[in-house]
């Protein structure tokens, strides 16, 4: 018995080993880089193979040194998968489903995308998203680089105005969110109270904050408040990785204010802006607290006039248990940050190259 | 090598992910079956033997309301073996955390409170909570006790809740401010006109000492439902053109400062329960549940008594041509999950709190059982507190009780929908007409 074994592993020595200087030849011989490339990968995998048989084991050192290695990986890997690779490819399936979270799951193919052409809520939702981060990346972008130019200037307290413009970023949503209804008070606000006292605006026409088509523009305006001290920060840092000697080669050469921003800070700053519009952008999809904390009122429920995916995307899914449906606008969401992203991405590459 | 390992390791853990899940639901059923077959065989066996019971019932607001400790320390007195575990989801979002805790197959709640009928249709679609009929059948419980409100729940013939608590709604009214103008108190008798003209009467807008005649709160029920008072609509019809007179009233009234204006109310989140207790507010549209509260945050003095501590109440008031006393209603249900492991003991606790019992312990803290018997009614206008006049007394007689929503398969998503537009048409985004059509459109997209 054992013989027939010894004899049986003897051969498939042999065989290895003939495989293996048959590799290697043509290793030798081979031009193309790829190819060769792909050789030496079978031949460590023959040599691997070689040893285990030789040595009986069940494992080769190289693989357990490669467990080792994955078992590293492993407990971050694990949670990664469990939290969040799952989850997304389950939302991906989901999309094409129909669900309630407890019966069983049905096959509805591209029903739930169909639906989203006559839902005027979705409509609603997207419309108001798509106009919020028009509103909100540009005019915080510009906020927070003129803040930051500003206070990178030797100016007067210096140090108290960076902490006051970073404050609203720091401050809680909600505590801020309640202090702002209060300054806009349809009518017991005092910016409302200031427009009609001051500049005679009638009652029936003092402005609505958190209701129609204003209800946007209070929220563009509240997240540039509060977001620009976050990017104002991180512009900072890149006008301080510009180098001095820059601009006095500039002054020397008679550059301006504006030729210096122009031929020196704006492109020196290139990769900064981009960081800086890509996160907004994400950020600004993802749109949901501010909404329902500013235009939600007690029950926390959003009019056509200010709705926005995610809110949709809870409703859908949590209240009317409409998972499949919610995962399909959640679909909508992730392929428009995608696209806008990778837009963005090809444009800095382009810019770089 | 290593891109294979990744990829191994990946649909590996997605196939125990994918088993997990499958495997965890029919557990779940054969659980239900088993339990089922056991209810013939051991019914009130819980009782006979005394065996220890823990049951786990969803509850909100644990703290500030008073019932439901007074319910489990009733229980627990009567039936010494059954312990009752309260689990307090808040209020604000209470059925969707507890369809949340429901879904899926990690859920341990025995009994679960229902606090309306969207959520309640959300549970049955679920099937998450158990069916009742045989259980009311082998105990012979009376449905007619409950006044018809049960059948407004019934989904495909089968009930799957019991209420233990019936609100309904009436007008509460500050007497003081009645007296300060010279005006006679509403009466039990009154058409929407002549509320309106009411209101129109004792209101004050003069800046500073302001007197609104009326007050709603944020809610669709408080404009859109006095609509379906007259017997012949509902909100499930798909089509709305008959609340149009009344956004009318709502919205003319705001125009002349006799209510507060819908966009502040939601601007500051004012609570009603604050407005009225303010003592500025002469008649506020609102379920009978505020009696309670009123007397009990009067008598502790959270209220100031010299603002609002003169109160009373009437009959809703009601469309042309329609007998007064009809009015609309909120019933709060008791219902036996499907993951429960001891369904017969949960049944028990859900009976006997929506039971004559139950009612008792109810009326004691002045909320108003689904049980309405002439006991009761004397019970709570016997309770300190409860205002004294006899058209108070005569208020809570009730001919009509029509659901704020009844069931409906779509119910959850008519909900949704009219919320958003009712919010449309008070803050004035759309005008009556076109927030009235979009109802209609969209309601009837989804039917």
């Amino acid at each position: 018995m054992k013989n027939i074994t010894e004899t049986a592993k003897n051969t498939k020595i042999e065989e290895l080993q003939n495989r293996l200087s048959e590799l290697i030849e043509m290793a030798h011989t081979e031009k193309d880089a790829k190819e060769k490339k792909k050789l030496i990968g079978q031949i460590s995998k023959c040599n691997g193979e070689l040893e285990r048989v030789k040595s009986g084991k069940l494992i080769t050192r190289q693989t357990k040194r490669d467990l080792v290695a994955y078992s590293f990986i492993a407990p971050n890997f694990i949670g990664f998968c469990v939290f969040t690779l799952i989850p997304i490819i389950f939302a991906f399936a989901l999309a094409f489903m129909n669900w309630d979270g407890s019966n069983p799951l049905s096959f509805e193919g591209l029903n739930n995308f169909r639906r989203l052409g006559g839902d005027t809520f979705f409509k609603a939702a997207l419309k108001n998203t798509i106009i919020y981060c028009i509103g909100t990346v540009p005019l915080t972008m510009v906020a927070s680089l003129a803040l930051a130019i500003i206070l990178n200037q030797k100016v007067f307290g210096r140090g108290i105005f960076r902490t006051l413009a970073f404050f609203p970023y720091v401050a809680s949503l909600v505590a801020i969110t309640s202090v702002w209804k209060l300054l806009f008070h349809p009518s017991k606000g005092p910016i409302n109270n200031i427009l009609y006292t001051y500049f005679h605006v009638s009652q029936e026409n003092l402005p609505q904050w958190f209701s129609g088509g204003l209800c946007i523009v209070s929220m563009i305006l509240f997240s540039v408040w509060k977001y620009m001290g976050y990017y104002m920060v991180i512009y900072l840092a890149g006008l301080q990785g510009i180098s001095g000697e820059l601009y006095e080669a500039a002054s020397l050469d008679g550059a301006g204010t504006w030729a210096k921003f122009k031929y020196i800070t704006w492109p020196q700053l290139s990769s900064t802006t981009f960081f800086v519009v890509v996160m907004l952008t994400i950020n600004c999809f993802k749109i949901y607290d501010i909404a329902v904390m500013l235009a939600g009122g007690g029950s926390g429920e959003l009019t056509t006039s200010a709705t926005v995916l995610v809110y949709y995307i809870y409703q859908k899914a949590f209240i009317d248990w409409d998972l499949g449906y919610s995962s399909a606008v959640a679909m909508v969401l992730f392929v428009m940050v995608l696209a806008v992203t990778l837009i963005q991405f090809k444009l800095q590459a382009d810019k770089e190259a | 090598m290593k891109k294979k390992v990744i990829g191994l390791m990946m649909s590996v853990a997605m196939l125990a992910s994918i088993l997990a899940g499958c495997g965890s639901q029919p557990a779940a059923t054969t659980g239900n079956t088993d339990s089922g077959n056991g209810t013939v065989a051991s019914s009130g066996s819980a009782e006979v033997t005394g065996d220890p019971v823990t049951l786990k019932w969803a509850i909100w607001d644990e703290s500030t309301t008073q019932y439901w400790g007074d319910l489990k320390a009733a229980y627990e007195a009567k039936f010494p073996n059954v312990t009752i575990e309260m689990v307090d989801l808040g209020s604000t979002d209470y059925m969707t955390v507890l369809a949340t805790e429901l879904s899926g197959s990690g859920s341990d709640f025995d009994v679960v409170t229902i606090k309306d009928v969207p959520g309640y249709a959300t549970l049955v679609q679920k099937n998450v909570i158990l069916p009742l009929d045989d259980y009311i059948a082998s105990d012979g419980v009376d449905l007619s006790k409950y006044a018809g409100a049960t059948d407004q729940v019934v989904v495909d013939g089968k009930l799957y809740e019991l209420p233990f608590r019936n609100d309904f709604w009436v007008i509460f009214y500050n007497k003081d401010i009645f007296d300060a103008a010279g005006v006679a108190y509403p009466t039990n008798d009154m058409t929407w006109e002549q509320y309106d003209a009411l209101a129109r009467q004792v209101t004050d807008t003069t800046f500073g000492s302001q007197i609104y005649g009326t007050h709603y709160h944020t809610w669709r029920s408080t404009v859109q439902l006095c609509a379906v008072l007259d017997g012949q609509h509902s909100i499930l019809d798909g089509n709305y053109d008959f609340m149009k007179p009344y956004y009318e009233m709502v919205l003319n009234q705001e125009k002349d400062g006799v209510c507060r204006k819908y966009t502040d109310l939601k601007t500051e989140g004012l609570h009603y329960s604050a407005a009225f207790s303010g003592g500025d507010v002469a008649m506020l549209n609102m379920g009978s549940w505020f009696i309670a509260t009123m007397m009990s945050n009067l008598k502790s003095g959270e209220y100031d008594s010299s603002l609002c501590g003169n109160w009373g109440i009437v009959k809703y008031p009601h469309a042309q041509g329609v007998p007064a006393g009809s009015t609309l209603g909120t019933i709060t249900g008791l219902a036996v999950t499907s993951a429960s492991d001891t369904p017969d003991a949960a049944w028990d606790f859900v009976k006997w709190v929506s039971g004559e019992e139950g009612a008792a312990v109810m009326a004691s803290s002045g909320n108003f059982p689904a049980i309405m018997t002439e006991e009761v009614k004397a019970a709570i206008t016997g309770l300190e507190g409860f205002p004294s006049d006899d058209a108070s007394r005569e208020a809570l007689n009730v001919s009509n009780l029509y659901l704020e929503v009844p069931y409906g398969e779509n119910v959850s998503e008519i909900n949704s929908i009219l919320d958003s537009y009712h919010g449309s048409i008070m803050t004035g985004e759309m005008s009556i007409d076109d927030g009235i059509a979009a109802m209609n459109r969209e309601v009837s997209a989804i039917n």
